[in-house]
């Protein structure tokens, strides 16, 4: 699915984000990208949209080097994924559904179709009744899930969602890794990027350490953990103090 | 790009105007007043040179004939005047008429000349008034070679003087519009850049969402245009309104100048479809512009 080989990107001015890293996410991994502020994480999600092109190395999205990538083919990459900002990037003059109808008119889809798909995906994400709703009536949480259907409406083969925890109260944290992991169980290549290693700890999947530019560490996800992961009570992500002294720790 | 969408995109760029009244009519506003001054300064240069052509049209060239010209010669005269291109109209000055003429202009001191009705000393002569003075310098040898001519006198002065003005009257109000459309071009982009930079969050969704550049920038473009033609029409009333008070009122000038007016004024009619036209496409032209060159820094993305 993702293969960077090599990769290194260098912005002008000299500032180094990425240096030599090979890595491969196969289809219907669910990977967490780990690393705190700085580190490289959003240079590298930057390079799988191909917002920023690599200094040098490939990166390879769904067999396609994008390095080589003509820019008005650019949009027809990112139509096969789907991301979910920390900010959410809703527009607030729109209804939640026509934010996620907005997504699939831009691309040119008839608009019967739209109109099947969009509740479709508000039912997956279990927010049917709130569709109607403006975006600053909603919750957090709730906006969230906004664009996770908005980023589910093409139905992509990968969603990359960026920072899923930074903007909403813990509970709703695990609320939506478990509608991420839903995803991924039918085959959906789930990438996410955070720099919370409590989060990524308690699911027991993938994990992509990267620190000043390279990876550092990648460790695959290992025995049956994930069952017990949700109950256990000294969850971090259950236990907002104990988030706050993590994300403490990772500051530094 | 199908036409299902194409309506989409139209509407959406003119709900987004609705949306943005704010900033619509401070795009349409400072479009109108860059229009109105560029058209005002447009109307100035082509009344400039309309006065110009009136001032011209008032030129006259004696040619004097020689004093013992038959019928024949005189005939002659006549045939190889009106044979010359770009003389507007010649008119035949017999020596008596010469000598009444001159005697019209004394007014109460006429009796002085009637010792001439004897030996009437004056030449007959043509009074020839040429379609463009500019041109006098050439016409002037072909007058004289003419069998019969026995001198001409033409204002040689005036016409050197009447080309220099009219070329550095050219050459201004051509500077004028030229810097006045580059001015309104800088104002109303900048101004357009202001309503694409407070939407540059919807942009960016769209980059994200996989919308093609062409996607995104279309409603931009029909917003612009309409932006632009709204201020064409606003301007062009605004202007052609003034003009035809200006027109109406003309006469009322006190002296010299409401004549000047009068006859100098180009009437509206000849005016509003050259203005309303020029403005539409100059107001359209500046908006898609603007639009598209504001809007080029969101796409890359």
């Amino acid at each position: 699915m993702i293969v960077f080989d090599r990769v290194s990107k260098v912005y002008p001015g000299g500032n180094t984000a990425l240096k030599n890293v090979s890595l491969e996410i196969k289809k219907g991994e669910f990977v967490f990208v780990l690393g705190h502020s700085g580190a490289g994480k959003s240079t590298f999600l930057k390079l799988i949209l191909r917002e920023e092109k690599a200094t040098s190395g490939r990166v390879i999205v769904n067999g396609k080097d994008l390095s080589r990538m003509k820019e008005r083919q650019v949009p027809y990459l990112r139509r096969n994924m789907g991301v979910v900002f920390q900010d959410f990037r809703l527009i607030p003059t729109m209804t939640a559904y026509e934010n996620v109808a907005f997504a699939m008119r831009v691309t040119n889809i008839p608009e019967k179709k739209i109109a099947s798909r969009v509740p479709y995906v508000f039912n997956l994400v279990g927010l049917s009744e709130k569709m109607n709703k403006y975006p600053d009536e909603l919750s957090g949480g709730e906006q969230q899930r906004v664009a996770l259907a908005r980023a589910l409406v093409h139905s992509p083969q990968l969603i990359i969602a960026d920072e899923p925890t930074g903007n909403i109260d813990p509970e709703l944290s695990l609320e939506m890794m478990e509608l991420l992991s839903a995803i991924n169980d039918v085959g959906v290549t789930v990438v996410v990027v955070t720099h919370e290693h409590e989060l990524a700890r308690h699911f027991n999947k993938r994990v992509i350490t990267i620190d000043h530019g390279t990876v550092v560490d990648d460790t695959a996800a290992e025995g049956d953990f994930i069952e017990n992961a949700f109950d256990d009570d000294d969850d971090a992500l259950s236990d907002p103090d104990a988030l706050e002294e993590d994300a403490e720790e990772v500051e530094v | 790009m199908k036409w299902s969408s194409f309506t989409y995109l139209t509407k959406q760029g003119l709900r987004s105007m609705l949306h943005n009244r704010l900033m619509t009519f401070a795009s349409v506003g400072v479009l109108t007043v860059c229009l109105i001054i560029t058209g005002v300064a447009g109307l100035f240069s082509i009344n400039m040179n309309s006065l110009m052509d009136y001032l011209g049209s008032q030129n006259e060239t004696v040619v004097y004939l020689n004093e013992d010209l038959d019928e024949t010669g005189l005939t002659n005269v006549d045939s190889a005047l009106r044979a010359i291109s770009g003389i507007k109209e010649i008119t035949y000055v017999s020596k008596d008429e010469a000598l009444q003429l001159l005697k019209d202009s004394m007014g109460e001191y006429a009796d002085l000349f009637d010792v001439f009705e004897d030996g009437n000393p004056f030449l007959a002569n043509y009074r020839v008034v040429l379609e463009d003075v500019s041109q006098l310098n050439e016409i002037i040898p072909q007058l004289q070679v003419i069998e019969g001519v026995q001198q001409v006198r033409a204002p040689v002065q005036l016409s050197d003087m009447f080309v220099n003005i009219n070329s550095a009257i050219t050459v201004i109000s051509i500077g004028l519009v030229v810097v006045l459309g580059f001015v309104s071009v800088v104002v109303i982009s900048n101004t357009i850049r202001l309503t694409v930079f407070a939407r540059r969050k919807e942009i960016n969704i769209m980059k994200y969402v996989g919308a093609t550049n062409g996607f995104i920038r279309l409603p931009f473009f029909v917003e612009g245009i309409a932006v632009g033609l709204l201020a064409g029409v606003v301007s062009s009333a605004i202007v052609l309104g003034g003009y035809q008070v200006l027109c109406t009122y003309a006469g009322d000038f006190p002296g010299f100048w409401g004549t000047l007016l009068v006859s100098v004024l180009l009437p509206i009619n000849q005016i509003w479809a050259r203005l309303l036209v020029g403005f539409l496409v100059f107001g359209a032209l500046i908006g898609s512009v603007g639009t598209a060159t504001s809007i080029r820094k969101y796409l890359k993305v």
